[in-house]
């Protein structure tokens, strides 16, 4: 069963992303998802993938936040009298329908801690958290795997960082950042 | 449109001169920058790894050029230096990758460099090249935000 402060958590993230949708002021609902994705890095902390929490609190709610906020200043910012921004109803019943469909296939999932679950049971992941401190001298299996065991593909991973980077440069049609 | 709505009108972006954010930002900008090495560094013995650890830095920049403002933070971490970061970063990553090749191993096998712990030393080499590419790209779109960049017709 999830504890209290999952639950907390859980009702924390659901509000600020329904406030993100609805809040009619862009800086608002920049702010709103800014304290989405830290309620998101707290609850990845309870799940116990502090790896996974600490990418989601430096880049979703640090970096992106004030990428967006930088970006609403170069833009306009109507003034509005409403708080709130109309509801779109035939698009929210459609996304109310396919989140209802992704939380149906949610039974389906094995519970969390199950020992019979693929992705526990499977030999690939008993053979990186068997060998990975002997072959690799790293206590961090997460780091283990990602940069020794699957070192290709975060090679991949920090080319497209950099390729993200350059391409930029390309869009703007510039030959420098500053 | 020649009719500008005053309200909708595009504002200069407000930098305000605070002491209290410059105090602020100055006493904790090294703390957090070590921090970040630390998160590049100690990711293969904790959480963490080159990813986080570099958009920690990356922070750290971003915090910089709010406290004291985007152009002076410019002239301090040039463009120069941005460009050299990331492709360093690629080119230590690819090199460290290549070095096993020379000496009859496979791509990335660390292994193959022979000296003690030489898997642990590959992984957090490997990390700080992740680091310094998230870095620099990471402050690289915020300058080229920030300057923004006009659409002129006449262009492709």
């Amino acid at each position: 069963m999830i504890t209290l402060l999952e639950a907390a958590l859980l009702g924390f993230v659901l509000v600020s992303a329904v406030a993100t949708i609805l809040l009619r002021d862009v800086l608002a609902a920049i702010v709103a998802f800014g304290a989405y994705s830290l309620g998101l890095a707290m609850l990845w902390l309870t799940l116990q993938a502090p790896d996974v929490a600490l990418t989601e609190a430096a880049i979703g709610a640090g970096v992106t936040t004030i990428l967006f906020i930088l970006t609403l200043t170069k833009t306009v910012r109507p003034s509005e009298d409403s708080v709130f921004t109309p509801i779109n109803w035939p698009a929210a019943g459609v996304a109310v329908l396919f989140a209802g469909a992704l939380l149906w296939t949610v039974p389906a999932m094995p519970a969390i801690g199950d020992p019979s679950a693929p992705a526990w049971a499977d030999d690939v992941t008993q053979f990186y958290l068997e060998s990975g401190y002997a072959e690799t001298g790293v206590e961090n299996v997460v780091t283990a795997v990602l940069a020794a065991f699957r070192g290709f593909d975060t090679f991949g991973e920090a080319v497209v960082v950099f390729a993200a980077g350059v391409a930029v440069l390309v869009i703007i049609r510039e030959e420098q950042f500053t | 449109m020649s009719n500008h709505n005053p309200e909708t009108e595009r504002v200069e972006r407000p930098y305000t001169e605070s002491s209290v954010i410059m105090t602020t930002v100055r006493v904790v900008a090294p703390f957090v920058f070590t921090y970040g090495l630390f998160v590049m560094f100690h990711g293969a013995s904790s959480s963490g790894g080159g990813f986080q650890g570099g958009a920690i830095v990356a922070a750290m920049v971003l915090m910089l050029a709010f406290a004291f403002g985007i152009e002076p933070t410019q002239r301090w971490f040039k463009n120069t230096a941005i460009v050299l970061l990331a492709t360093g970063g690629v080119l230590a990553f690819l090199f460290i990758g290549v070095g096993p090749l020379l000496l009859d191993g496979t791509f990335l096998e660390y292994s193959a460099y022979g000296f003690k712990k030489a898997p642990k030393y590959g992984i957090e080499g490997v990390e700080l090249g992740i680091g310094a590419i998230v870095a620099s790209v990471i402050s690289g779109l915020f300058f080229a935000i920030a300057r923004g960049f006009e659409y002129t017709e006449g262009q492709q």
